[in-house]
């Protein structure tokens, strides 16, 4: 199956899907689910190809080049099965919305650009896809109308200066090295002044930076997440915030290879180093300012951000183990992300768009499949051991600890812990403590919304116990990007320096388990009781909802709350009301009278000519 | 020996386990100048616990406890005890992860109880976490950079021959901070914010009975061994004692030998510590998590400087 087709499929699907849903919403639902599947299955079957195609018809006399490798491939399955699922899941979720149709359009074809993105040989089109994903993103963001305006405003502004950012990188390379397709840039690259590598690194960094939300470029991702229709979170987060270390990782080891980009800059001040450490401000500070959020989408949100932390600082620590594990937290976060905004949409949907984190509880006794995805998408994004959270996040302390950068791996540690509170904080509320009187008749999650649920699980669990099977692909992806390989085994990975064998921990902790649980089963059986059956230590017990949730961390909110202030996007808010005055100021100039401007003609020409009788340049 | 480590070392943690939470009862009842319960009355407790029929609020309340105990063996099992190690998958990073289990367990039990003290109990604990977590993985930072291994094994066996951790220059401030942050692992005073009993009756065991019960005090003294013997492990060099075990080495001796001085080692650590904190009372959460976040802090933050300028 070649390139061309598979973009086509893409492509033309999205808008097949619109026009279907003009003859029948059934058959264009139908048909979303077997594009989007369709795409997965293309690009499962193309796996290990290497292939690069020039289309020498391109616009402006520049060849249109496609592409695929192991990391295009990686990036292409996760894009196409996590835009499946949400499509899946939106099937009851967006059912009764209005023009549900355009919704598909706009969805399919953020997938198709993201597809367009990863599948591209070459700059210019790269631009294009990325532009093409940009303003699809803005449509679905503004869907709900309403506020989510205003956060699709918020997205589309950044996102563009982040595009112009990326544009001028572009030009400059084309007019340095007359040529953007990237197989022939690396060895163009290669007798670059350092200068100029660091303006491109920059330049395009800002780009990927603003899609990525690294801080201090995050600022539009928790407005556009918590707006945004549930499903489309998933995708927004699980994979449209990739796109950016998908840059990343192309430019740090593909474009420029490894040791130009580690020798970039003295010692401490070093490129790669400064890297890290806003990798490590994007862990912690976005973690705990994720702790204070009562949003259940909010609180995600500001976990995207942290998580894409540790991403950056495993991708831009420079060792084949870093790397690798930045690769394979993508991986696991698409996953884990995607699964926990997908529960949050499917208790959304059953309690009509409560998400407030206060007003609910309970909802384990009526959804409990949602219960248990959620459950696992926490302990993977935690990573408890057994989860694919836990064997990236222990490749990124292994790599920072014996690499003596104690002090940054203390950074990523505090973000777990950050991470673990305010997980159980979002378990706890939702779905533990006692059901309130409203939701007593509420109903399980439907079908298409469980299946999700339970796909992401699997996979959450297997790459938990089995992370040989996607390290396989990760480590040919550092292979050829010239690290060393891991010596990697189906269980888990081996060094001298430690080893981590996952079934070892599978075991112990299986066998274990069904020891403590014979005994637990052998004792004496327990008597069922009712929820408000409750030791209250001698006092009454009240009626209604007795649930502890709000301000359930106070002490610590008390003490880290005046530190953590989005200071950055209140210094973005500040710029674009002085632009707005300043603009204002300059919009009176236009008062509408004839006279008014024929002054300012005269005045400007009077201007000129005394430049003239001064120095006479003219 | 692996096999047979398997099955011994839960046995002697849990044992240990139960005898340091009797002990610690009868010395701090000496030194209230009460008489205090008999060292075995933890094991009296559970066994009658055991007996019991107790209550259930449903198949999450259930499991939260059996994956609470079975996170607490586990644990054991990847600890050194002496010379006994069963599993060494992932060094002290995944040990790390693997305490969060125990907690997690816990927390989602008594949440599934739906009972508010239960609730007030388990921010508590998760905030005493946050609080000593965070001085104390800088010291597990501090010695992992200073030996230059993420292994607990090889952390014993480098102290084996170049001496204590604790003894060192470079790691003497990381190890006062443990021995600070000791009692709030532990839970005791003046940390025993969790239970509380006064104030939120019991906190996330408040709904516990039965079965239930004694399978959270089981998970309790598992709790308070891994603390103690992490700390011996890290700093007191496990199972060595001043080379007095080297002419035995190799043979089965040194390590039962072994075991026995691990224990000790334990219990010296224990009995001190009791001494110094049965004297406070208890802290509020808050206050708890101000003296954490300052002197362990500060020390341990000072120590892993030291060691990264050391190495």
């Amino acid at each position: 199956m070649s390139l061309e087709l598979l973009l086509i499929i893409a492509f033309g699907g999205a808008f097949l899907v619109y026009f279907l849903g003009k003859i029948s919403p059934k058959l264009r639902d139908g048909f979303a689910v077997f594009i989007s599947l369709l795409v997965v299955l293309i690009i499962a079957s193309i796996y290990g190809k290497n292939i690069e195609k020039t289309f020498y018809r391109g616009f402006l006399g520049l060849p249109l080049v496609l592409r695929i490798n192991m990391l295009s491939w990686l990036f292409a399955i996760v894009i196409s099965s996590i835009g499946s699922l949400s499509v899946i899941f939106s099937l009851s979720y967006i059912r009764h919305e209005e023009k549900t149709d355009f919704y598909y359009l706009m969805l399919l074809l953020v997938n198709s650009a993201m597809l367009g993105i990863v599948l591209t040989g070459d700059l210019a089109s790269f631009f294009i896809f990325w532009e093409i994903m940009s303003w699809t993103t803005f449509f679905i963001i503004c869907y709900k109308r309403g506020s989510a305006l205003a956060a699709g405003m918020k997205y589309i502004v950044i996102s563009i200066i982040g595009s112009m950012a990326m544009l001028i990188g572009v030009l400059s390379i084309q007019t340095k090295f007359d040529t953007l397709i990237i197989s022939e840039l690396s060895a163009k690259f290669a007798s670059a002044s350092s200068g100029y590598i660091l303006f491109i690194l920059i330049t395009f960094g800002i780009g990927f930076g603003v899609k990525s939300a690294v801080v201090p470029l995050h600022t539009w991702l928790p407005d556009a997440h918590s707006q945004a229709p549930t499903p489309f979170s998933a995708v927004l987060s699980g994979v449209l915030t990739k796109m950016g270390i998908y840059g990343f990782i192309l430019f740090f080891y593909f474009i420029v290879v490894l040791n130009q980009f580690l020798g970039l800059g003295p010692d401490v001040f070093n490129f790669h180093y400064i890297l890290c450490w806003i990798g490590a401000i994007t862990i912690v500070i976005p973690t705990f300012i994720a702790l204070l959020q009562n949003d259940a989408k909010r609180l995600l949100a500001w976990h995207s951000i942290g998580q894409i932390g540790y991403i950056i600082l495993g991708i831009s620590i420079g060792t084949s183990m870093g790397v690798a594990s930045g690769i394979f937290h993508m991986l696991n976060h698409a996953t884990f992300k995607a699964l926990l905004f997908l529960t949050v949409g499917a208790v959304e949907y059953r309690t009509n768009g409560v998400r407030d984190l206060n007003s609910l509880g309970g909802i384990a006794k009526r959804m409990p499949v949602t219960f248990i995805g959620a459950l696992i998408g926490a302990f993977g994004i935690i990573g408890v051991p057994l989860t694919n959270g836990f064997v990236s996040k222990w490749m990124i302390y292994k790599t920072l600890i014996l690499n003596t950068h104690p002090f940054l791996a203390f950074a990523a540690l505090l973000g777990t812990w950050g991470t673990i509170l305010s997980l159980y904080k979002f378990v706890h509320h939702i779905f533990l403590g006692q059901l309130p009187e409203e939701f007593k008749n509420m109903q399980k999650a439907p079908f298409d919304m469980q299946f999700s649920f339970i796909i992401l699980s699997i996979v959450i669990i297997l790459f938990g116990i089995l992370p040989g099977i996607p390290l396989k692909v990760i480590n040919s992806i550092i292979g050829s990007a010239g690290f060393s390989t891991l010596n990697i085994s189906i269980w888990g990975i081996a060094s001298e320096t430690g080893t981590l064998n996952t079934i070892n921990i599978f075991t112990a902790i299986l066998g274990v388990g069904v020891i403590v649980w014979l005994i637990f089963n052998g004792a004496r059986q327990t008597k069922k009781v009712d929820q408000y059956d409750n030791y209250a230590a001698g006092s009454a017990i009240p009626e209604g909802k007795y649930n502890y949730t709000v301000s359930f961390y106070r002490p610590l909110d008390r003490m880290i709350r005046p530190y953590l202030k989005d200071f950055v996007d209140e210094f973005y808010l500040k710029l674009a009301e002085w632009s707005q005055s300043i603009c204002d100021g300059i919009r009176r100039i236009y008062t509408g009278y004839v006279g008014d401007y024929v002054m300012y003609i005269i005045l400007f020409m009077t201007f000129l000519i005394l430049i003239q009788l001064k120095w006479s340049i003219f | 020996m692996n096999i047979i480590a398997m099955f011994i070392s839960p046995f002697i943690a849990l044992l240990s386990g139960m005898f340091f939470l009797g002990i610690s009862r009868k010395i701090m009842a000496r030194l209230q100048w009460r008489y205090g319960p008999p060292v075995i009355q933890p094991v009296i407790d559970v066994i009658r616990s055991f007996s019991q029929m107790s209550i259930s609020h449903g198949s999450l309340f259930d499991f939260g406890i059996i994956l609470s105990l079975t996170g607490s063996f586990v644990l054991v099992l990847f600890l050194p005890i002496g010379e006994l190690c069963p599993f060494t998958s992932g060094g002290l990073i995944a040990f790390i992860y693997l305490m969060l289990l125990g907690p997690l367990g816990i927390a989602l039990s008594s949440a599934a109880a739906a009972n508010p003290n239960s609730s007030i109990g388990i921010s508590r604990k998760f905030l005493l976490s946050l609080a000593y977590e965070v001085p104390l993985l800088l010291v597990f930072l501090a010695v992992m950079t200073r030996y230059n291994t993420i292994s607990l094994v090889e952390i014993v066996k480098i102290q084996a021959s170049t001496g204590w951790a604790f003894g060192s220059w470079t790691l003497v401030l990381s190890g006062i901070a443990y021995f600070l942050i000791l009692p709030a692992i532990l839970g005791v005073r003046p940390f025993e914010v969790i239970k509380a009993s006064q104030e939120i009756s019991s906190g996330p065991i408040a709904e516990f009975g039965g079965k239930h019960l004694a399978f959270s005090t089981l998970q309790h003294a598992l709790h308070m061994f891994v603390g103690l013997a992490l700390f011996v492990d890290i700093f007191l060099g496990g199972w060595t004692l001043f080379g007095l075990l080297d002419p035995l080495s190799g043979t089965l001796w040194a390590v039962i030998l072994g075991i026995v001085i691990f224990l000790l080692k334990m219990l010296v650590v224990l009995v001190i510590g009791i001494f110094i904190n049965a004297v406070y009372p208890r802290y509020r959460i808050e206050q708890a998590m101000k003296y954490l976040w300052k002197w362990p802090m500060l020390l341990s933050f000072i120590g892993l400087i030291i060691v990264v300028l050391a190495t």
